[in-house]
């Protein structure tokens, strides 16, 4: 147990130190809160909206198959101490436990457990932008109100969507006229 | 096993030299991140063309005290909306991760010939790291999971939008590399066999060849390069603060010395984890001693081998663009950990192969056969759920507006 | 002497851990005041000489699991508050109360046993025997004597990741058309991280 004694020092080394340093800057520091100062900082904007209580369950998959990776991470760190002692024998085990592992991380992989991906869509392109490249291909261009009457209000994804990088997108979808092509949407 | 200054029980001496070693180990931490902050703008601002920090000190070789000076004097702000204990916990929960997984790594001795890394002082033999102990590596993934609350709770308790997203990246990203990183470190164990860190730096004494970035094959360190540079949130990996999308991430509220202290505990964990990767990888303080004596040399070596990784870390950032939190998340679950598992089985096959006597180029054909197998079943997994999600998507009616209005993407 | 003060000290951490988890009236503070507990926990295991098991205990308890508890925390909502007056399981209540009369039942059994029969002396059970290090040992009994414990533990992990991806599947496509931008495995476009 002697071994962890070191640790404890170092522990209370780094403790003290913050302490020190938040104590110190405690007496030194102005301290003149105001409503606009201890709002949540949200670049210059009054918040309008709450926090998002909630989260997308994707996370919890990753904590879930971070726990069986984890647990295999910590069977194979006494394998590793004495696997020559086991031989073949210690090596098919392991192999066996990794493949079972293995097939639960590609079942979990199939079935989207780890996309983050934007969705994607597809989308066809024919007749809305010529296939020629041209010095105005990459600029966005603005419809005549005529055509954008009568259309459905865009998918409120879109409304977020990076317009941004339309313009660098566009050059690259300008030049295929007759392609589909992916698109994301912001989550 | 174990730091052989206890060997003798407690005594006066013994607690003198835990307590020096653990100053020198805090004060070697501190003065680093001191010079890190400073190299690091530096040569971020050498590479960009400009001059960097020249105004306090020499070379502006003060200009980080200069900065952690004023953060001690600036106002310290606690949102209204956030979880009061926990938001001052957090930066408790950054900082000490970050000094205790550096009393692991062994900054000196001479392990060559028949020394075996230990130094007589008083009458106690002892190591040149502050702790051994004998749960060794393991000390390391132990505190990168105490350093993802660190992160996870500054976010959560802000009560803030940008700090919340910020955590929640963090806390996933950091538990996906973690698992990258524990196993690129089993192979240093399984090469090793021990996980006290001052044997692995005493199993690689010798020369170059020897060091177990060779030895295992170069695959595990370079996994573990970008695994650490992931945990670290260092660029190309820093989605924690991607200051264009989330301003400052986690500590976006924050201020004052509270923020220094996440400021120091990033910095320091560079550090540290540049010291580790010495430490598994390349032989820690081993190298030649032409003249004079070895235990300088150790240090001398030490040191040059951690600024090579430090300016490494900086060279990332200063040459990388950001990565997308769908390409970090699919690298790091997707391929470096598929790979290095596969890659940790080989090595251990190989050596039970030689033990056992099979021929290697039979073992070496029989696992790249079993990791085109495995390869092809991920790939196939990640194929379905592709086409999983694109069933999912309904596809957008072809409207003209679509494309003008908001942009082709 | 020593021995006793870490006892004593890991002890209160563990308990007052413990009680924090129930009190607590925040689920991230419980959830934290469990991470004190697991680590109380470690550092009893430490001065068990039980290295590995004590940092097992930190690395996938505090380091995994708690992250997962944090995680469905946040997926349900913090401040969600529901009403105590609903019982989501019939039943509930009086099987609670009957279980909880049962283990301060057995409790009070162990501790009055437990005066009886401790006489101070050491146990007697003996650590591993052979060479090597506490992790070799371990190793060499996980390894042989446990071998079809360790090999179960991986149809487990199995199980416990195909259970995860049933309780989070997303709904058929044809349920979410109306839903826009729901993204793989359910996931809502409010707050996600990105």
């Amino acid at each position: 147990m002697d071994d962890y004694l070191p640790l404890v020092v170092m522990f209370v080394l780094a403790v003290g130190f913050v302490l020190l340093s938040i104590a110190s800057s405690k007496l030194l520091a102005p301290s003149r809160p105001t409503s606009a100062k201890d709002a949540p900082y949200e670049s210059g904007i009054v918040p309008t909206r709450d926090n998002p209580e909630r989260f997308p369950v994707t996370f919890y998959l990753v904590a879930m198959i971070f726990i069986v990776f984890d647990i295999e991470i910590i069977f194979l760190y006494p394998w590793a101490v004495i696997y020559r002692e086991l031989g073949a024998f210690g090596l098919v085990e392991m192999l066996v436990f990794s493949v079972a592992v293995f097939v639960a991380f590609v079942y979990l992989i199939s079935n989207g457990a780890l996309d983050w991906g934007p969705l994607r869509r597809s989308r066809r392109l024919d007749g809305t932008l010529d296939g020629n490249r041209t010095s105005s291909s990459t600029i966005r261009r603005i419809p005549s109100r005529t055509q954008v009457e009568g259309e459905a209000a865009p998918p409120a994804a879109r409304e977020e969507g990076a317009s941004r990088e339309a313009v660098a997108a566009g050059a690259a979808v300008g030049s295929t006229s007759e392609a589909s092509t992916s698109t994301e949407v912001p989550v | 096993m174990g730091d052989p200054v206890f060997n003798g029980g407690l005594d006066l001496g013994v607690l003198g030299i835990v307590a020096v070693k653990a100053l020198i180990g805090f004060t070697f931490v501190m003065v680093g991140v001191i010079f890190m902050i400073w190299f690091e703008r530096k040569i971020i601002a050498d590479m960009q063309s400009r001059v960097g920090p020249d105004r306090a000190g020499k070379w502006g070789l003060l200009q980080t005290l200069a900065d952690g000076i004023k953060l001690i004097f600036k106002e310290d702000l606690s949102p209204d909306r956030s979880d009061r204990l926990v938001y001052r916990l957090a930066p408790y929960l950054s900082v000490a991760p970050a000094f205790l997984t550096f009393t692991i790594v062994p900054i000196g001795g001479v392990f060559r010939g028949d020394d075996d890394g230990t130094l007589r002082v008083l009458g106690n033999d002892t190591f040149l790291q502050v702790a051994d102990p004998p749960v060794g590596v393991l000390f390391l993934l132990a505190m990168s999971a105490v350093a993802v609350y660190g992160i996870m709770l500054a976010g959560w308790s802000s009560g803030s939008k940008y700090p919340l997203l910020g955590s929640v990246r963090a806390s996933a990203s950091m538990v996906s590399y973690e698992a990258a990183l524990g196993l690129s470190v089993v192979a240093v164990v399984l090469l090793s066999g021990s996980l006290s860190t001052h044997e692995i730096v005493s199993s690689q004494a010798g020369s170059v060849l020897d060091w177990n970035i060779v030895r295992t094959g170069f695959v595990p360190f370079v996994v573990f390069l970008i695994a650490a540079t992931a945990e670290l949130n260092r660029p190309p990996f820093d989605l924690v603060e991607a200051e264009q999308e989330i301003v400052g991430g986690f500590h976006t509220e924050y201020s004052s010395i509270r923020f220094g202290m996440f400021f120091l505990a990033e910095f320091m964990n560079t550090i540290t984890m540049s010291a580790i990767m010495v430490t598994l990888f390349l032989g820690g303080p081993d190298g030649p001693a032409p003249i004079g004596p070895p235990l300088l040399w150790s240090f001398f070596w030490f040191t040059i081998k951690l600024l090579a990784f430090l300016f490494l870390f900086v060279w990332l950032r200063a040459a990388l663009p950001r990565f997308r939190y769908d390409q970090l998340m699919d690298l790091g679950w997707k391929q470096l950990i598929p790979l290095s598992l596969g890659w940790l089985l080989l090595l251990g096959a190989i050596q039970i192969g030689r033990d056992e006597g099979w021929n290697v180029v039979v073992v070496v054909l029989v696992g790249f056969g079993i990791a085109v197998v495995a390869a092809g079943g991920l790939l196939g997994a990640i194929r379905v759920a592709d086409r999983r999600r694109d069933a999912f998507a309904e596809p957008l009616p072809n409207e003209s507006a679509e494309l003008t209005d908001a942009g082709v993407r | 002497m020593v021995d006793t003060i870490v006892f004593v000290l890991a002890a209160l951490v563990i308990l007052s851990g413990a009680l924090g988890v129930i009190l607590a009236r925040n689920p991230v503070h419980s959830a934290l005041m469990l991470i004190m507990t697991l680590f109380g926990v470690a550092v009893v295991f430490v001065a068990q000489e039980a290295h590995f098991l004590a940092a097992v205990q930190v690395i996938v308890y505090a380091g995994a699991i708690v992250v997962l508890f944090l995680f469905v925390i946040m997926l349900l909502g913090v401040d969600q508050a529901d009403s105590i007056e609903t019982e989501p399981i019939g039943g509930q209540r009086p099987a609670a109360g009957v279980v909880a009369l049962a283990s301060v039942g057995l409790l009070v059994l162990l501790a009055v046993r437990a005066v009886q029969v401790s006489s101070g002396a050491r146990s007697t059970s003996s650590a591993l025997d052979g060479e090597g290090t506490n992790l070799e040992k371990l190793a060499r009994v996980l390894f042989t004597d446990y071998l079809f414990a360790f090999e179960a533990t991986s149809a487990l992990l199995v199980i416990a990741v195909v259970g995860a991806v049933v309780l989070a599947r997303k709904p058929a496509a044809e349920d979410v058309q109306d839903r826009k931008g729901v993204g793989a495995l359910g996931r809502t476009r409010s707050g996600s991280g990105r």
